[in-house]
């Protein structure tokens, strides 16, 4: 399904947002959106949520022959899956762009530095090799795949225990979670990628850029990082031209905001653990808030109220008296409860112009209730634009007008006024009081 | 592979450069007449042609005209001989896909696509033999090919790939350079301005090199753009001449 | 059937005496031309921070206050009044999609066409229904442009009798920048066959008509055997106009005329063969410079 493409206002308001260092959900420019981790029931299974972008990750491995140029190496293999689930833009065909892009910056960054060490996996040098095979569920496009995707990628390994084996000659035992306890990957680093989007041609920037933003970016740079500073990876991608000093800026930006996350993976792994070996229920079902009423919920915003009663008291001492006395209840009919008057009907009387719709106008109604005809009228009166005390009755029939008769009715009647008190600005009322007075 | 020095103390490099020092550069432009511009170039051993159609009215997909400039259609392919081993998949895998949208991006950002609405420009590059630095070489094969189609561009866009061995950054690694898990950045440049159309950094390099790699990154970019200034200049004189009447 | 084979070699071009000239007016893009604010740019530079700089290689054309660099080889950019051979790639409503080398394709409305017969009259939707009886799609076409869209697409018109869809003959498919611009496209050598030289970089080579046609707006097309001496005249003439294309010479009626005496000495398959060709071509160069000189 093609993605519905984002309106010219809404890009012309972002990127004047933007300008003016504002995003649109109060974010400041380096600052990520909530990113909350959380584990699965098995060993691997990873959820990131980056605001609203929810990704999936999942490692499994297989022992398998090794390639012939490295047979004393393990075989790691990435895939990042864009199914439909997560934004009506992705289709179920594997090689878009997108994907492919995503696809080769996860290789890149988690392959090419090293981080993982693949020797340890090699159980009979040229015959058995672990393979370890994570996937990347993209389950809801807010922005910002890239990031939640490495993070994920990078903690299921983490989180991963493979199963223990053990060779007795040319016989290799592998042993199931219950005779003896999995063991965990040799990970030397965590690299973790960083995306920085500029607008306008590099000239701002924003981190952990969301979907919205995503769209109406000129470019993007990705740098992976590990807590030790050092750089895995560097990706520039979109039409846009970068200065030295900006790489070196965002590099720096990058180093802080991967310590930051790295501690956050870390408490997340230690709560895990706790959690699994005090004997509690953990998994995906335990990380949903159940008992919860699913409506919008909007995170509290911070108010300023520091002078909020000298503000308030302001106010209220300039503002003028309000004109009437909010009148008592009455009840007209049983089971009905009537606070004031309400406002006189207006229908079937059209103002040539907007501006004397705003006017409270209730001289305007005057000219509707007419007692000998129940058919519509249609008078066009042209109001002069004064704050409508003087009306002269220049009315203008309306030429194309099927009615039959029309009745021009002089404003200042004064005796028609008093027959639409008591009726509500509804037109049933209207037709019944006329045809009351009818009778 | 593992006892050889990249960098020995004397300061020669496998194939006996110097550090800062860049492959020999032979380039032609024009090769083809039936395309719009081509261009045939080989940095040492590597060797890549290019080859633009264009611009031309919008072929296959319809829907995806632009209308306010023109969609840039890169593809790059390596001939199947290229390599050590044949390589099965000229194109069409991953590593080929990312490599044209990278190509892509490039160019997108250097050539003037607002004077062409609802046109498409081709580029096609293939690389003959690899030798290390296959996107450079195709950055600035492809560069002279949009030249001698005539599109307009803001400046050459020069391409280098540099890597850190031993604290030194080397300017334009070869394959068995690049292969020996040596940190090595792709840098694409537009030498006028130092602005940087593309950057690509693989393996693991600390946060302080970054700088020192970057800079000798742009002076290889600024080195080749001279390289290819001259061969331009040289076709210039030769047609020119030609048509001159 | 003999097959020709050649080492590589770095092929020598063929240069005369201007070759010593050292053009100054040379510029490639990137090169700032001038840092003068007075002038105003045209096509081939852009202005980066009050300096006109070049977007592409070229020679620099001054006109008075206006710079524009023109590239050495482009597509075709047409004008209102230049001649164009074109080929129907699409049959639309109510017009006709012709290609013409340029960077978008070229627009036939039907109201610019002659009707069959001559006739004068209003489009009605039958016209358009038979459309395709009159142009169909791989037809070949010489058309004059009309006007040009806001976009840079070209719309043609045939509403002459010389105008009109192309019957049997040769088309020879050259860069525009190697056409020369004259009063009159069309020439019927003295040699046996006629050109036309579009200025879009499209050659036609027909077999001279016997008789004047006398049907209206080129509709009918005869498709009488051509003797054997016209062929070998028209094939000759392509590869006359290969070799000259090869060694970028200027193409106009004269230019054509002598490169075939030149070749006459060779046979037509060998005219293609390298050293053939330049020697031709330095013939013909050297009768050019008579000419004027």
């Amino acid at each position: 399904m093609k993605d519905t493409p984002l309106s010219n206002c809404e890009r012309d308001f972002l990127l004047k947002a933007i300008e003016e260092k504002k995003r649109l959900d109060g974010r400041q420019t380096y600052d990520y959106r909530k990113l909350k981790i959380t584990f699965g029931t098995d060993y691997g299974c990873c959820f990131v949520d980056l605001g609203k972008t929810r990704v999936m990750a999942q490692v499994s491995c297989e022992l398998v022959a090794p390639k012939e140029n490295r047979p004393n190496e393990g075989i790691m293999f990435f895939n990042i899956e864009l199914s439909p689930m997560a934004s009506p833009a992705f289709e179920q065909s594997r090689q878009s762009e997108l994907s492919v892009k995503l696809n080769r910056q996860l290789e890149r960054c988690l392959r090419n530095s090293k981080c993982i060490d693949t020797e340890s996996l090699c159980v009979a040098s040229g015959e058995k090799v672990w393979q370890i095979r994570t996937d990347v569920h993209v389950l809801n496009h807010d922005g910002n795949l890239m990031d939640a995707a490495s993070i994920a990628a990078i903690t299921a390994l983490r989180h991963f225990r493979r199963p223990d084996v053990s060779i007795q000659g040319d016989e290799v035992t592998v042993y199931s979670p219950e005779e003896r306890d999995p063991i965990p990957l040799s990970i030397y680093h965590m690299p973790i990628t960083v995306s920085f989007s500029f607008f306008q041609q590099g000239t701002y920037l924003l981190v952990d850029p969301s979907e919205q933003e995503e769209r109406v970016m000129d470019g993007l740079l990705i740098i992976a990082m590990n807590k030790h500073r050092e750089i895995c990876s560097i990706q520039s991608s979109g039409g846009i031209m970068l200065l030295k000093e900006q790489v070196m800026r965002c590099s720096k930006i990058a180093s802080v905001k991967v310590s930051e996350i790295t501690d956050l993976i870390e408490k997340a792994l230690e709560n895990d653990k706790t959690a699994r070996k005090a004997g509690g229920r953990c998994g995906y079902a335990e990380s949903i808030t159940q008992e919860r009423i699913t409506a919008l919920k909007m995170d509290e915003t911070p108010v300023e109220v520091t002078d909020v009663k000298e503000t308030a008291s302001d106010i209220i001492q300039k503002a003028e008296p309000s004109p009437h006395k909010v009148p008592s209840l009455v009840v007209p009919v049983p089971g009905v409860g009537q606070v004031g008057q309400g406002l006189k009907n207006t229908w079937g009387l059209e103002e040539e112009d907007d501006d004397d719709e705003e006017e409270e106008e209730e001289e305007d109604t005057n000219d509707n209730g007419s007692a000998e005809q129940e058919e519509d009228l249609t008078v066009m009166e042209e109001e002069p634009h004064k704050t409508g005390e003087s009306r002269e009755a220049n009315v203008v029939e309306l030429s194309d007008s099927e009615e039959e008769e029309v009745i021009i009715l002089h404003p200042e009647t004064p005796d028609r006024t008093p027959k639409n008190t008591g009726s509500t600005s509804h037109q049933k009322g209207a037709a019944k009081s006329k045809k009351r007075q009818k009778k | 592979m593992a006892g050889m020095e990249l960098l020995s103390d004397q300061g020669y490099r496998l194939d006996g450069r110097k550090a800062t020092e860049l492959r020999k550069v032979q380039a032609r432009m024009g090769v083809f007449a039936q395309a719009d511009g081509s261009a045939y170039l080989e940095q040492g051993n590597t060797k890549a042609l290019a080859v633009v159609y264009g611009p031309h009215e919008m072929r296959g997909s319809r829907s995806r005209t632009l209308h306010d400039q023109a969609v840039i259609n890169c593809q790059y392919s390596m001939a199947t001989f290229s390599t050590a081993e044949r390589k099965r998949r000229p194109h069409g895998d991953r590593k080929s896909t990312e490599m044209s949208l990278h190509l892509k991006q490039t160019f997108e950002a250097a050539v003037m696509t607002q004077l062409y609405p609802r046109s498409q420009i081709d580029i096609y590059v293939k690389i003959l033999q690899s030798d290390g630095g296959n996107y450079s070489v195709c950055v600035n094969a492809a560069t002279l090919a949009v030249i001698d189609a005539g599109i307009p561009m803001r400046d050459y866009v020069c391409a280098c790939t540099v890597g850190f061995v031993d604290e030194t950054p080397l300017a334009d690694l070869c394959y068995a350079e690049e292969g020996g898990g040596v940190s090595s950045l792709a840098l694409a440049l537009l030498p006028r301005g130092g602005q940087i159309a593309l950057l690509q950094m693989d393996a693991r390099l600390h946060q302080d090199h970054l700088e020192r790699l970057i800079e000798a990154a742009m002076t290889a970019c600024k080195g080749v753009g001279k390289v290819l200034d001259e061969v331009v200049r040289q076709h210039l004189q030769e047609v020119s001449v030609l048509t001159s009447d | 059937m003999a097959a020709d084979m050649r080492l590589p070699t770095i092929r020598k071009t063929v240069s005369l005496s201007v070759s010593a000239f050292d053009r100054k007016d040379l510029v490639v893009p990137g090169d700032v031309i001038t840092s003068d604010t007075g002038f105003m740019r045209g096509h081939g530079t852009y202005v980066d921070e009050d300096k006109l700089t070049a977007s592409v290689a070229g020679e620099v054309q001054r006109v008075d206050k206006l710079i524009c660099v023109r590239p050495l080889k482009t597509r075709f950019n047409g004008e209102v009044g230049d001649v164009v051979v074109g080929r129907i790639t699409e049959v639309q409503q109510k017009r006709w999609k012709v290609e013409t080398n340029s960077r978008l394709d070229s627009v036939l409305l039907l109201s610019s066409v002659n009707l069959p017969g001559g006739e004068l009259r209003r489009r009605s939707a039958e016209d358009e229904l038979t459309m395709r009886e009159y142009l169909q799609e791989g037809d070949l076409i010489s058309a004059e442009v009309q006007s040009v869209f806001s976009d840079g697409a070209l719309s043609l018109h045939t509403r002459s009798l010389k105008y009109g869809k192309l019957g049997q003959g040769v088309l020879v498919q050259l860069s525009p920048s190697l056409i020369k611009r004259q009063k009159t496209h069309f020439h019927n050598l003295p040699c046996g066959a006629s050109i036309i030289l579009g200025n879009n970089g499209f050659v036609w080579l027909y077999p001279t008509p016997g008789q004047q046609e006398e049907e209206a707006g080129g509709f009918y097309t005869s498709l009488e055997p051509v003797s054997l001496s016209d062929r070998e005249v028209i094939s000759r003439l392509r590869n006359c106009l290969l070799a000259l294309a090869a060694h970028k010479v200027l193409l106009y009626d004269t230019s054509v005329l002598y490169c075939y005496e030149s070749s006459l000495q060779h046979q037509v398959k060998d005219i293609l063969k390298p050293e053939v060709m330049e020697e031709i071509v330095l013939l013909t160069q050297q009768k050019l410079l008579e000419q004027e000189g």
